[in-house]
């Protein structure tokens, strides 16, 4: 059998109905791709930013404390030293302020424990709270609750 | 002929379409999953089980240096402590559900080369040439918010004190009392940071009022050594008593009678 002949003309308008198909089944696809961009939530920042000081603010803690300096410094109300261990240990563009309760969330006399003007913490908007926990110091069971505040600068 | 090449055409168009509703569908999926782990407060929630855990494992420690350090024995301290620290704990994190329960070591138990005989997860073995303190305790965790049930770990806290060589040397018109101590914790560790304040030593029951300490790595005992000397000894003491009081607070005495002499 031999193949029919068609003529020319039938023959490029059958390719011009498949670049025609082409150009459709691309528009349908980038279509469903923008279609999803439209209901897309990109990460803000903001929420990253805070997990980030949080992550550092107990990883500092915890360095202090394994180094059993932390309830050394908060027991013998060695201020000025837990300041300079967390000046040290934090990062140089991270501020921080430190307040100590007692269990029941009453504060404890402490001069101010604070690294940065108040300003950059009252104009961040990413302010990260640690809250971390010390049971006692030597004999004496008497916990107490270290919650440290930090900004970047 | 001509309707089945049109058909023929029309399929990359449906196949488009599917391809579409796929990538809808599966990124709908996603987009949902890493929205929902988004909003959750990992790095808040692993903090706070992590801030207890280290908190129970240090109360351990307080709980010991209590026990070592009172005259009384008080056996029911490391209950109190952790009976408090349930309570105290909730109200330390009010809003996560925080259930804290423990249990304390009981019987003897081997570890770190010696037989520890817990009572209400503490034990302790004094006045012996070997001589220790120990704290044992399993703590569980459940935080409610997160739907965390059962994260348990086990805490121990741990000083041994061995008194190596007890010499005393009569030396060219000099006469001392040497002592080799070795020091280790929990882990096992060699513990290397203590002074002089944390020691006290008593010859033949009496208290030296001076003593020098030296710290260096001894190879004959393959280990850290403390060596204490006694000056001014005339006559060979009958036992040596070392007190010790590391940096947490934890107690142990040691004791020997068995005294080397070493004369010129």
């Amino acid at each position: 059998m031999t193949k029919a002949k068609r003529p020319k003309n039938q023959k490029s308008l059958q390719g011009q109905m498949r670049v025609i198909e082409a150009v459709m089944a691309s528009l349908i696809v980038v279509s469903a791709v923008a279609f999803l961009y439209l209901f897309a939530a990109t990460p803000s920042s903001q929420p990253q930013e805070t997990s980030e000081l949080e992550k550092i603010g107990h990883n500092v803690l915890h360095d202090i404390d394994e180094q059993r300096l932390l309830a050394r410094f908060v027991y013998r109300s060695e201020w000025a030293n837990l300041t300079s261990a967390l000046v040290v240990s934090l990062p140089t563009n991270v501020y921080f302020n430190l307040a100590i309760y007692d269990v029941n969330g009453n504060p404890i006399n402490h001069p101010l424990m604070q690294y940065g003007n108040q300003q950059v913490f009252d104009s961040s908007k990413a302010v990260a709270s640690v809250s971390y926990i010390v049971p006692g110091y030597q004999t004496n069971y008497s916990p107490r609750i270290l919650v440290l505040k930090l900004v970047r600068g | 002929m001509r309707a089945a090449r049109g058909k023929k055409g029309q399929f990359i168009v449906i196949a488009a379409l599917l391809l579409s509703i796929m990538i809808i569908a599966v990124s709908t999926v996603i987009y949902g999953t890493v929205t929902y782990y988004r909003q959750e407060r990992w790095e808040e929630y692993v903090t706070v089980v992590d801030s207890i855990k280290t908190a129970s494992c240090n109360l351990l420690q307080v709980g010991l240096a209590n026990y070592t350090q009172t005259q009384t024995l008080n056996q029911s301290v490391l209950r109190d402590y952790f009976n408090q620290w349930m309570r105290d704990v909730r109200k330390a994190y009010p809003g996560f559900g925080v259930d804290l329960s423990y249990s304390l070591a009981s019987g003897i138990r081997s570890a770190y080369g010696v037989n520890l005989n817990y009572s209400m997860g503490l034990a302790r073995t004094w006045n012996q040439q070997v001589s220790f303190s120990a704290a044992d305790a399993t703590v569980n965790i459940d935080v409610a918010s997160l739907g965390l049930k059962g994260y348990n770990f086990s805490s121990h806290a741990f000083l041994k004190m061995n008194i190596r060589d007890a010499v005393w040397y009569s030396k060219e018109g000099k006469r001392y009392v040497l002592i080799y101590i070795s020091v280790d914790k929990e882990g096992p560790e060699a513990v290397v940071n203590l002074q002089k304040s944390n020691f006290g030593v008593k010859l033949s029951g009496a208290p030296a009022s001076s003593f020098s300490l030296k710290r260096y790595y001894s190879s004959a005992y393959s280990c850290f050594i403390y060596e204490i000397q006694v000056s001014s000894i005339d006559l060979k003491p009958s036992s040596v008593e070392v007190t010790l009081q590391d940096t947490r607070g934890i107690k142990t005495v040691s004791y020997t009678t068995n005294i080397g002499q070493n004369s010129a």
